[in-house]
């Protein structure tokens, strides 16, 4: 269905750059290199400190050291990367997502420099970047935007004023407000008037400001995105919605597409919407429109948008076959989109698992060294990950290491598909997510596609005891006294931590195949 | 061999034997009956990375980390940590200390992580729930705080240090 650019096999001759530095790491800062590779393009990888061994490392044509392991000093000191760059004589830099990705001064800089951004342009990123002046802009180009009060209000007649126009129930909160402090739900007519009243003396009694604004208040919602794509001919289309509901400390860790909540003639209407926010900033390159989805009345308001390509954007490449990397890449170049909107279409059913070095119950992050590592394998299955055997995951980054991405024919298939990656998943030595996965994936409430934003919260009681299920108390305990027998009869170096450089060595080898 | 073992706060007696082609491991769960398993050898083999583990008409690939007194066993990725004593007096020993910071006598790193912020002071007598340090590991911050009243006997970290899963972060002693 697609025009690609061309037909010839990729070459350096007729690569669109000769060189990309990659200001990444990990997982994102391997997937482009990916793609670089695929169209002859040569790839330069930075690394801080702690990042020595990491995979990204390994798998690209040239890696250069930035800085110490913190991100201030390393993959968010811009001026170091543009030196790199410069010294490696690199034409174009990808930001992948996070760090740099969203910020207009590295743009201007890098345009400085000489060196195309892969990505959109400064005056973009600004448009978005703050959300009250967002939300303005797209109120003036038809998006819609959670019903509400225009800023502040004053007294009980006006609040009731509001709730005449958008409805029960309503949020009220204190303008000032945090941390669960001023902030009512009401549901009834009658409440309306005492927690106002409530929300105006909390908010003057704990934030010195007793404003309050109204929003309608939306029982079960679900976070709903539009993946969409501009280029420098004026050029915006979408590419239809992904479901990222499932999250846990207000970030995802389960995403899929289509979404089974959004009925055709709704999800048409998103993204004409996401379009229309896009082409009202002159949007270039890869973005993603939230919005908030009521799944009562299957009504969808704008949240923000997020001016990068996302941590979840595999799935949208399986269900509609575009490689969106390369995409950022060719428009970067100044070509137009290789797809129009009539071609888009969506085919199948993906689903993606964010693997996490943390622990599945408290969420706490688990950073440490891996021992046993292998990756699922088989059928309709793509792993984005930068795990390896010996690899010790640092403490300073994002505890994301892996995603797992699955296409089935059907939502059903794609998600028996999931479970069977993820049970063929080995991964040992620090604690990962992926019982809870298996948990979700199982639940009632995530297969019948009900799920919204409080779902892990909101089912933890019956989550949390099923996730360790799967194995007897017994089998762990034999296996320790087992273990324990051993190392006390003899002391065996093979379980101690202590490992040989030439085996760790040998292991990063062999996974570069 | 004769352990004394915890999982999950349920303590084991566990007794291990060696034959020539098999182990003979015995489970008694507190308050229940003795449970003898056979596992043969063949049954329990190590690989490169880990013990494949084949039990009760399962496939197991397992990995065991640890020494001493504290395993933590990983098969299916599920995991879970055991503490094993030979002696029955370490155990109880062990699960003495076990209240978090205050009840025990020092206050150790949860995970690798970095020292962003102390509070206590040494010398200082503290109330139980007080904010002792922050500790940042991965983008999250956690304050650890103190379960009883306790006496801050020794500082052993500064702002800015990484420290090393199970480093001891503050000794304590009983408030006079």
């Amino acid at each position: 269905m697609k025009t690609m650019h061309s037909h010839e096999i990729s070459t350096p001759q007729n690569a669109p750059f000769k060189k990309i530095l990659i200001a990444n790491r990990g997982e994102i800062a391997i997937r482009v290199t990916r793609a670089c590779r695929e169209l002859g393009i040569g790839t330069v990888a930075v690394f801080s400190d702690a990042d020595r061994e990491s995979l990204h490392v390994f798998l690209a044509d040239e890696a250069y050291h930035i800085g110490p392991s913190p991100s201030k000093e390393s993959y968010l000191n811009y001026k170091k990367i543009i030196e790199v760059a410069k010294a490696a004589g690199v034409d174009a830099i990808h930001p992948g997502y996070g760090f740099l990705s969203e910020n207009p001064i590295f743009v201007r800089a890098c345009k400085e420099a000489g060196i195309t951004f892969i990505g959109p342009t400064p005056e973009n990123m600004e448009s978005m970047g703050d959300k009250l002046s967002a939300k303005a802009l797209m109120k003036k180009a038809g998006v819609p935007l959670v019903p509400g009060s225009d800023g502040g209000v004053e007294t009980v007649e006006e609040a009731l004023a509001v709730v005449k126009k958008i409805g029960l129930p309503i949020i009220i909160k204190a303008t000032a407000g945090g941390g669960g402090k001023g902030m009512r739900v009401v549901r009834n007519e009658s409440e309306i008037e005492s927690a106002f009243r409530a929300c105006r003396s909390e908010g003057q009694n704990y934030f010195a400001n007793p404003t309050v604004y109204i929003e309608r208040f939306i029982n079960d919602p679900k976070h709903i995105e539009i993946q969409v794509f501009g280029d420098t001919h004026g050029n915006v289309v979408h590419l239809f919605e992904r479901e990222c509901s499932v999250q846990r400390r207000h970030q995802k860790i389960i995403e899929e597409s289509p979404s089974v909540s959004v009925p055709m003639e709704v999800k048409l209407k998103m993204g004409e919407a996401a379009v229309r926010a896009a082409k009202s900033i002159g949007y270039v390159g890869a973005g993603t429109i939230e919005f908030i989805f009521d799944n009562q009345t299957k009504e969808f308001f704008f949240m923000e948008m997020n001016t990068r390509l996302q941590v979840e954007h595999p799935i949208t490449e399986l269900v509609i076959g575009v490689d969106l990397v390369k995409e950022q890449i060719f428009v970067a170049k100044g070509q137009p989109l290789s797809f129009k909107q009539e071609n888009i279409k969506q085919k199948g059913h993906a689903i993606e698992a964010r693997i996490c070095a943390e622990d599945p119950t408290t969420y706490k992050p688990h950073p440490g060294q891996i021992r046993a590592c292998r990756h699922p394998q088989g059928p309709f299955l793509r792993i984005d990950s930068y795990a390896y055997p010996g690899y010790e995951v640092p403490i300073y980054y994002d505890p994301m290491i892996a995603k797992v991405i699955t296409w089935g024919d059907t939502r059903e298939e794609a998600i028996d598909r999931m479970q069977r990656a993820l049970a063929e998943f080995v991964l040992t030595g620090i604690k990962t997510n992926i019982v809870l996965h298996r948990t979700i994936l199982g639940h009632e409430k995530f297969l019948d596609g009900s799920y919204t934003t409080q779902f892990i919260e909101k089912n933890f009681e019956v989550l949390e005891p099923q996730m360790f299920r799967e194995v007897n108390d017994k089998v762990f305990l034999i296996a320790a006294a087992i273990t324990a027998f051993e190392d006390r009869k003899s002391k065996d170096v093979r379980r101690f931590n202590v490992r040989s450089n030439w085996r760790s060595l040998s292991r990063k080898i062999a996974l570069r195949t | 061999m004769y352990f004394e073992a915890e999982l999950q706060g349920r303590k084991y007696k566990v007794d291990v034997h060696e034959e020539r082609h098999s182990w003979k491991v015995s489970l008694q769960l507190e308050g229940q009956d003795w449970k003898h398993y056979d596992v043969s050898k063949t049954d329990f083999q190590h690989a490169e990375e880990y013990v494949s583990f084949l039990f009760e008409g399962k496939s197991y690939l397992i990995d065991v980390l640890g020494q001493d007194t504290e395993y933590t066993v990983f098969a299916r990725n599920s995991f879970r940590t055991i503490k094993i004593f030979n002696d029955e007096m370490l155990l109880h020993e062990s699960l003495k200390k076990g209240g978090g910071a205050g009840s025990n006598v020092e206050l150790k790193a949860g995970m690798p992580g970095k020292i962003i912020e102390i509070f206590a002071k040494e010398g200082e007598v503290v109330k139980a729930g007080k904010p002792l340090l922050i500790m940042e590991a991965m983008k999250m911050e956690n304050e650890m705080r103190a379960s009883s009243d306790v006496k801050i006997k020794q500082i052993c970290v500064k702002q800015g240090d990484s420290v090393e899963n199970g480093a001891v972060l503050i000794k304590f002693e009983k408030p006079s």
